[in-house]
């Protein structure tokens, strides 16, 4: 008697092997038979018509505090994502020391997004070791997660206030090794560290006070369990992402660790940055270093509002000048007519069609809710103003609090960023799950994977592409029985309709705790989601499953 | 030819972080160029360092604006 069985779908196993159609039966959370599964279940699940594949992971996400208080990590796993990766670029919720806890939050707050009250008011401080942060996520997870240690809340443990001032001793270097071999022992599936981040002053996050002395022996410890190196290098210059490519080369293959880094993305004005970036790995993949970079597959917005000045204007003069003034200031240009009748002038006889006619108002601050999502073009022909002035209006009717968004400003040439995907040794992931919250929607990435890059542009196959993102990415950080429909794996297992899989629109929402605002997308085309052979998911609401782990 | 690094381009772009950044284009003594992305804070720095009100206003400038006041 199996627990469950998919009856009927249509298997992509992971291995990038050609799909067939068949059942996958499971019991006690794993996969137990494959092909036509012969014999009884408690429950089946009718995928006929749909593809069955291994859950996709998530290698690149901020998850770390959303994980107390939601388990599934919403809305990741809706979108068929079974296991997430937090703790990137350098930043952990563990080890933290009781002392130390305000200067993480405002570490996190720089990157996440998050209100106060998520840190307050939404979960109690239990731990200060990471066994003891994943004895908290792990009471009800419905995802499963495999936790990276950060660099920076190393340094702190050890170092104290100094670890944003100074280079480590020799001593302090030693107890960073001791720190992270306990973490790894209690589950940290590798070290993460950050040459970029700031905190919410501005000031270097700790692992950029590192010395390369102190990340060669903390390497040396990830040598000893196998584990992963995740890096953040100085990404907007090509020359200087070269050369740490092949610091982490220099690491991987002295300590035979694997090693990532991120964010890979491709502009029009440097296009040459993924070509040398991923001519020097392959270069060092050659070497047998294993420097894995870290592609997203979603377009990359831009947005603003007048509240502060934004390059957007970069090419209008007048509106340069007037935005970049003290508010008051700047209010009264707004409220001034003559001045206004320039500014929209500066945009040319169709009074910003062209150039502002696309943007969209986002919601999530004080924009009216019969805006949201509209054109600045439909809104300004209802209101019977130019563009420009529609935008110029809105704001100040709102205090200036209103969020326009250009769609699709970088990273967004499909035919560019298709084969940059397909390539072997890009690693799909990047997606920044649960950061940047206020800002824009960091889900819905693998939904984006199939609707623009398998049914639009054929860059890559169903199965390519699902590989991609289950088998390949467990294999690179070692995650042993994920990413596969295979007999013995893991029953992290999604349902999909290849048809019509995507990701919805961006809308803003207020489930952060104290009422906080995140932008989010919601999933297409996601019928059935299994963490460890318990439905998580299914007809387009989540369960009381709590089946998730701790996977390392 | 001049003696240093100097501004023979820019442009605007899509952040990382969602917002606007400037892709300043330097053009090194040897004569090879480069590009150099700015994040919004430190763009709109460099046009104010320099009085620029459009991007274009950036060509010529020496590399050493990028890092003034900062």
């Amino acid at each position: 008697m199996f627990d469950l069985i998919v009856r009927n779908g249509l298997l992509v196993d992971g291995s990038g092997a050609p799909a067939y159609l068949g059942d996958v039966g499971v019991k006690d959370g794993k996969i137990t038979a494959l092909g036509k599964v012969e014999g009884e279940a408690r429950r089946i699940v009718e995928a006929k018509g749909r593809v069955v594949a291994p859950g996709f992971i998530d290698p690149h996400t901020h998850f770390d505090v959303q994980l107390l208080w939601d388990g599934a990590a919403r809305p990741a796993l809706e979108h068929g994502v079974t296991c997430v990766i937090p703790g990137n670029c350098s930043l952990s919720l563990a080890p933290l020391k009781a002392a130390d806890r305000q200067r993480v939050v405002g570490m996190f707050q720089q990157i996440e997004e998050m209100p106060p009250a998520a840190f307050t008011e939404a979960f109690d401080w239990t731990w200060e070791d990471f066994a003891g942060y994943r004895a908290a996520i792990e009471k009800s997870l419905s995802i499963n997660v495999a936790p990276l240690v950060g660099h920076s809340v190393i340094r702190l443990w050890v170092m104290g206030p100094a670890a944003q001032e100074r280079a480590a001793t020799p001593a302090e270097i030693v107890a960073m090794q001791d720190m992270l071999r306990e973490c790894l022992r209690a589950g940290a599936v590798g070290l993460s560290t950050s040459f970029v981040d700031v905190d919410e002053n501005g000031r270097p996050v700790p692992s950029r006070f590192a010395q390369f002395d102190e990340l060669d022996a903390l390497c040396a410890v990830l040598g000893e369990f196998g584990r992963m190196l995740q890096c953040v290098p100085e990404f907007y210059d090509t020359d200087l992402t070269i050369a740490r490519i092949d610091q982490l080369s220099d690491l991987s293959l002295k300590h035979a660790i694997p090693t990532t880094f991120s964010p890979v993305f491709d502009n029009t004005a440097t296009p040459n940055n993924v070509p040398r970036t991923m001519a020097r790995v392959e270069e060092q993949f050659a070497r047998g270093a294993r420097v894995w970079p870290q592609m997203q597959t979603r377009p990359i917005d831009i947005s603003f509002s007048l509240l502060r000045p934004s390059l957007f204007f970069a090419r209008l003069p007048r509106w340069v000048r007037i935005l970049r003034q003290p508010l008051e200031q700047r209010l009264a240009a707004l409220r001034d007519p003559d001045t206004v009748e320039k500014m929209v002038a500066d945009l040319g006889p169709d009074g910003g069609a062209r150039m502002m006619g696309r943007l969209i108002v986002r919601g999530g601050d004080a924009a009216p809710e019969a805006i949201v999502g509209r054109t600045l073009s439909e809104i300004a022909k209802a209101r019977g103003e130019a563009p420009a002035l529609a935008l110029i209006n809105l704001s100040l009717e709102n205090g200036l609090d209103v969020a326009f968004l250009s769609a699709n400003a970088g990273h967004e040439v499909t035919e560019r960023i298709g084969p940059m995907l397909a390539h072997p040794l890009v690693h799909i992931g990047a997606s920044d799950g649960g950061a940047h919250i206020a800002s824009f929607s960091t889900y819905g990435d693998t939904g984006y994977l199939f609707s623009e890059f398998v049914r639009g542009s054929g860059a890559l196959t169903l199965e390519q592409a699902v590989r991609k993102i289950t088998a390949e990415t467990a294999d690179i950080w070692g995650l042993k029985d994920r990413g596969r429909l295979a007999a013995g794996q893991a029953a992290d297992i999604v349902v999909f309709d290849a048809e019509t899989i995507g990701r919805g629109e961006e809308r803003p929402v207020f489930d952060m705790p104290g009422e906080g605002m995140r932008y989010v997308r919601g999933a297409a085309g996601i019928d059935t989601v299994l963490v460890n052979g318990e439905v998580a998911y299914a007809a387009g609401a989540y369960t009381d499953a709590k089946s998730g782990v701790v996977c390392v | 030819m001049s003696d240093e690094a100097v501004i023979v381009g820019a442009e605007i772009v899509a952040g990382h972080d969602g917002s606007a950044e400037l892709v300043v284009r330097l053009r090194h003594p040897n004569g090879t160029e480069a590009p150099v992305v700015l994040d919004e804070v430190t763009g709109l720095k460099l046009m104010k360092n320099c009085g620029a009100s459009h991007v274009d206003d950036l060509t010529g400038q020496s590399w050493r604006r990028i890092v003034e006041g900062s």
